[in-house]
Formats: structure tokens, C-alpha cells, sequence
């Protein structure tokens, strides 16, 4: 084994690191795109206080924020087939990822509720606007602006957090990489490489966390 | 139930392994915090940048890569490290990161008058933050270090992929050895207690966190913010 880093080895390697990159995306893009959906629904019952269902909503976020991602995962690929609910990895990893970032975007998606102004309710019901209506038209354009950035948070951690999914082989970036570590043992170019696609891939999306923060306050800046 | 009763003294060594994993990355991760959340606020751009790089390079990449790479990495510069030391070590780094965003935010919340008042009378650097800004930082980081504990514990259970016998690690040694042995998995079982045991000591976390909030709150202060997605990170 030899200690000098080859540049070349890390392109000769590329189109498989890209394979795992592209599975990285995909459950990934799947992931966030139903967090969100999970996030504005689990808020709006929250926040109209619906029965059993706000109730529901809260239990969830709490145990799903208090235990560890890994264990979530192990629980959903080996314990649910008890249940006769077999999952594939890929499916295992998907549904584990987003029911996990789900909860964090319940929270993220209420604030951002929250910090529309009792008035506007108030307003609304007076109107005889119904609820759905004043979730549609209200709240969600107004509310989900404050909440864009910390729900961009949450997507980009569960895009670092589906690093998790090689511990039950799902062929993601890390999986690939531990994969050609094991047979070729050029553990610091393999780092170097997938470290660089993660660190790559995490600024540029905190960067749209940034641009998103500022093309939306726009409406509301006097200068 | 029976399975779980058996293997009860054999679950109960993981998790002083998860505890005693957790507490010393506690100790290490607040040292380090305070070092980088010390230098992010110092007079020197060169310290600045350093502790601006050493934070966004922890947080940005996934705790799992980091964890894998100081394990598989150490060999390399001739320091191989045992599982246990290699999770500490890891851990220490990534929670060292997010508690000086903490650290940071702690400091910056009190008022610039503060440190101009303090110079006028005379008061040294170190006196300075002595006296004036670690009396008054401490209790409003107090809720987000507590967050940063509940974080911590979760990320132990990633311990366990490089071998190290972690609760969590027990618990799969504990459904591989029960189904060679029966043939069918207790997974569902074994696995949903993991997730209650869990659940168990970051809940009691979780509402030490809130109740520190609380007693901020009647005196008048808020807590520091925890940094942008720290909360997810594990």
C-alpha cells in the first residue's frame, strides 16, 4: 500500500462515486419533497387545534425528535416486516428519512403559523373564510415565507443524514465509497472525494437558504 | 418480553457504554467549544476565519462520513485508534462545532457598551470576560448546550457502526444471535426498545432544556438560538 495521494485514482473512481451520488439525489429529492408535505400538514392541524389529530401530530414530533435517526432506520428495515409490512432498502430508507424530517418540518411549518398575526384569523372568520381557504390563501403564503429557511435547514440535513442509509446497504455516495474502500484501502482519497461532494453539495444549497431568505423578505424591504 | 429480561444485564453494559460515550464527549465538546467560540469572537481576523472554517467543515459533512474517516483514517498517520477512541474523538469534533455557534451566540448577545464600559474602567481583557460576559452568558446558553446533550446522545447510536458495544450495537448483536438461534427476528421487539430507551433519557433532556428556558424566561432574559440546523444533525 502506498501513502502518496493519487489524484488519478479519485477519477478513475468518479462514475461510481457519481452512481451513489445519483441514488444520494434521488431518495434524497423524494425525501425533502414529502417531509414538507408531512410538515404543512401535521401544522395546520396543529395550529386549528383539530381533535385527536393535534394530539397525534405532537406525539409524533416529540418521539421522532428524542430518538436517534439510526435507530428509526434499523426499526423500519428489520422490525416492520413483523407487521407483515416489507420494505425494500431503498423504500426502507425513503420512508425512514422522511418521516424523520417530517417532524422537524411540523415544527418549522408552525412557527412560521404562528407568526401569522391573530388578526389576520380573526379577520378571515369574520369573512366567513373557511379553514382550508385561510390555510390556502393566508396563512401558507405568509406563514411558509418565515418558515422557508428553517425548513431549507431540515432538507439540507436530511440530505447529510442519508449517509445513514449505507448501515442497511442502500448504494448512496458513502455506501459506494466505503464499498471501493474495502477492496482498494485508498481511504484518504475516497474521503477526500466524498467529503468534497457532501461539503459541495451542503454550501451550495445553504447558499439558496441565503438567496431564498433574501428574495423573500423583498416585498417588506423599504429601501 | 422473555428475550428482552434475559439479555437484560447484557443491554444494561451497552448503555453505560452509551452514557459513559455521551458524558465524556460532553466534557470534551464543551472544551473545545469554548475555545472555538472564543476565537470566533476574537480581535484577530486570521483566529476568526480559522474558527469560521473549523465550524462550517464539521457541520457541513455528514457525522457518519466524519466518524468513518477518523476511524479508517487514523491508520494512516500511524496513530490506529480503538472504536471507542475513534467515536470520542469524532463526536468531540462535531459537537465541538455546533457548541461554539452556541458559545458564540452566547457572547454576542451581550451588548457591545458592555465591553467599551468595562475597558473604560480599566478592567483587562480576561477580566473582562471573567466578570462581565461569563456571569452573564452562561444561564442563556445553559437551554441550547442541554439540546446539544439530547444531540449527542442520539449520535452515539452511529457508534455502533464501527464497532463500538453501544447500546444500540448490543441490540443488533442481540436480534442477529436470536435469529440464528430461532430463526425468526425479534427486530420489531428488540429495536422498538432501543427507540424507548431512548426516547426515555432525550425526553428527560428535551424537558431539562425547556425547564432551564422557562426560569431564563422569568427573569427576563431568552435563551441563546441554537445554531441553523443543529437540531437535525443527528
Amino acid at each position: 500500500m502506498k501513502h502518496n495521494f493519487d489524484v488519478a485514482y479519485i477519477i478513475a473512481s468518479l462514475p461510481a462515486l457519481l452512481e451513489g451520488l445519483r441514488m444520494t439525489i434521488i431518495v434524497s429529492a423524494i425525501s425533502i419533497t414529502l417531509a414538507i408535505a408531512i410538515g404543512i400538514a401535521g401544522a395546520s392541524v396543529r395550529i386549528f387545534n383539530t381533535p385527536v389529530f393535534a394530539l397525534l401530530a405532537r406525539g409524533y414530533v416529540e418521539f421522532i425528535r428524542n430518538t436517534p435517526l439510526l435507530v428509526q432506520i434499523f426499526f423500519i428495515f428489520f422490525g416492520l416486516p413483523a407487521l407483515g409490512l416489507k420494505l425494500s432498502v431503498f423504500w426502507s430508507g425513503t420512508v425512514a428519512l422522511t418521516i424523520w424530517g417530517g417532524a422537524y418540518n411540523i415544527e418549522n411549518i408552525r412557527g412560521g403559523f404562528l407568526s401569522v398575526s391573530k388578526g389576520m384569523r380573526e379577520a378571515a372568520e369574520a369573512l366567513g373564510i373557511d379553514r382550508l381557504r385561510y390555510l390556502w390563501l393566508i396563512a401558507l403564503p405568509l406563514g411558509l415565507r418565515v418558515a422557508i429557511p428553517s425548513v431549507l435547514n431540515t432538507s439540507i440535513s436530511v440530505l447529510k443524514n442519508s449517509a445513514y442509509l449505507q448501515a442497511i446497504g442502500l448504494a448512496e455516495l458513502t455506501f459506494v465509497a466505503m464499498d471501493k474502500l474495502s477492496l482498494d484501502f485508498r481511504t484518504l482519497e475516497m474521503f477526500a472525494a466524498i467529503g468534497c461532494i457532501y461539503l459541495g453539495l451542503v454550501l451550495s444549497l445553504s447558499w439558496a437558504v441565503r438567496r431564498a431568505e433574501w428574495a423573500l423578505q423583498r416585498p417588506f424591504r423599504t429601501e | 418480553m422473555a428475550l428482552l429480561l434475559d439479555n437484560l444485564g447484557f443491554f444494561l453494559s451497552g448503555l453505560e457504554f452509551t452514557i459513559r460515550l455521551a458524558l465524556l464527549t460532553l466534557v470534551c465538546a464543551i472544551v473545545v467549544s469554548v475555545l472555538i467560540g472564543l476565537m470566533s469572537v476574537s480581535q484577530w481576523r486570521a483566529l476568526r476565519v480559522a474558527a469560521l472554517c473549523y465550524v462550517e467543515f464539521w457541520r457541513d459533512i455528514p457525522l457518519l462520513v466524519n466518524l468513518l474517516f477518523i476511524y479508517f483514517g487514523a491508520p494512516l498517520v500511524g496513530v490506529p485508534l480503538k472504536p471507542f477512541t475513534a467515536a470520542l474523538l469524532s463526536l468531540t469534533l462535531w459537537g465541538g462545532a455546533n457548541g461554539a455557534e452556541i458559545v458564540r451566540g452566547g457572547i454576542n448577545a451581550i451588548g457591545q457598551h458592555q465591553f467599551a464600559s468595562a475597558t473604560a474602567l480599566g478592567l483587562k481583557r480576561w477580566e473582562i470576560y471573567r466578570y462581565v460576559v461569563l456571569p452573564q452568558a452562561l444561564m442563556p446558553i445553559l437551554p441550547p448546550m442541554t439540546g446539544l446533550c439530547t444531540t449527542l446522545v442520539q449520535a452515539t447510536s452511529l457508534a455502533s457502526l464501527v464497532g463500538v458495544n453501544e447500546f444500540f450495537r448490543i441490540a443488533q448483536i442481540v436480534v442477529e444471535r436470536t435469529t440464528m438461534q430461532s430463526g425468526h427476528s425479534p427486530a420489531f421487539l428488540v429495536y422498538g426498545f432501543a427507540l424507548m430507551v431512548y426516547f426515555a433519557i432525550c425526553s428527560a433532556l428535551t424537558w431539562l432544556s425547556r425547564y432551564f428556558e422557562q426560569r431564563l424566561q422569568k427573569t427576563g432574559h431568552s435563551a441563546v438560538a441554537a445554531p441553523r440546523g443543529f437540531k437535525e444533525s443527528a
